[in-house]
């Protein structure tokens, strides 16, 4: 039985994106493995910004990276 | 023989001479199957199980947009479909990949071997549970692998397989599949496997051309694949006849 400790827990490791034969790859963080269009990219993009920036707001006092 | 490659090198599984000749005999017939054709459909009512003699098969699951998953690949040796026997209908697909040979085992005759031989039953029940133990590693690999690691690790996979199999020799091996196949088993696009591919090859740690693979590092595939083939109850050093020995 696995401990709490070894639920998964938020990331703090980046994505690496790449651009492949005319589309995006994105490796991680963990087990994510995604092929996107430019403008699907795009957007996932801009949606990962804008709730990065919703989360910070949210953690107030909190560090980032805190235990979530 | 046609079931020479069922259990072979499994621990503590493997069949004696007599259980063997019994699985020989309840064999109905033997089939060529075209690469690419469906044996078996999802709530097809089964009165028979497939033993895969020659060729690669897989099993899979289409999504509402027709989108595969495969969810089990097979290599001569394996009963495909032996979880048919007691389940009569199947909840997925079987289909071959490669052009395939295999023996068709009838329910009757299994109903035989269990009622007359418990030892011989008990060890096909034994080879669905690898089928289990497998379908384990191949949700870990989705779940908790990246797609480097989820090709490697399906390439360790395969290549102990047909190790057990005596169809690898350890380092090269025949594997009839196409990228497409790869992306449907790792869950990855035909993009995304090519430059997997890439990555392995740039990094000396193996190389997928022209249906055959040759594992250059087999250290650093395993490491990357976080491959551990316990699952495959191999046995590591199995029993095989001196070459120099003279039959009887």
């Amino acid at each position: 039985m696995s401990q709490p400790t070894n639920i998964p827990q938020a990331q703090t490791e980046p994505g690496i994106a790449t651009a492949e034969a005319g589309f995006v790859i994105l490796d991680g963080p963990d087990g994510v493995a995604v092929t996107m269009t430019p403008r699907a990219a795009t957007e996932t993009g801009q949606s990962l910004i804008s709730a990065a920036r919703a989360a910070q707001q949210q953690h107030g006092g909190l560090e980032e990276g805190a235990d979530v | 023989m046609f079931t020479e490659r069922f259990l072979r090198d499994k621990r503590g599984a493997v069949l004696d001479a007599d259980e063997r000749a019994c699985l020989e005999q309840s064999i109905r017939e033997i089939r060529t199957l075209p690469p690419r054709s469906t044996l078996v459909h999802a709530g097809d009512q089964l009165s028979q199980s497939t033993l895969l003699i020659e060729g690669f098969m897989s099993r899979y699951i289409d999504d509402r947009n027709g989108l595969r998953q495969l969810v089990a690949v097979h290599v001569p040796g394996d009963f495909v479909d032996l979880h048919a026997y007691p389940l009569k209908t199947l909840d997925h697909d079987v289909a071959t990949m490669t052009a395939a040979t295999v023996a068709i085992v009838p329910h009757r005759a299994l109903d035989a071997i269990l009622e007359d031989r418990p030892q011989l039953g008990r060890k096909l029940w034994f080879s669905t549970l690898i089928d289990a133990a497998i379908h384990r590693a191949w949700l870990f690999r989705l779940g908790r692998l990246d797609a480097v690691g989820r090709v490697a690790h399906f390439l360790c996979e395969t290549n102990a397989r047909l190790m057990s199999a005596g169809l690898s020799d350890g380092r090269r091996f025949a594997l009839g599949l196409t990228q497409t196949d790869l992306s449907e088993i790792c869950g990855l696009t035909n993009v995304h496997v090519n430059r997997v591919l890439r990555h392995l090859r740039e990094n000396g740690l193996c190389v997928f051309r022209s249906s055959l693979v040759e594992i250059l590092d087999p250290e650093r595939l395993v490491a990357r694949a976080q491959f551990d083939p316990a699952y495959l109850y191999i046995d590591p050093q199995p029993p095989r006849p001196s070459p120099f020995q003279v039959e009887a």
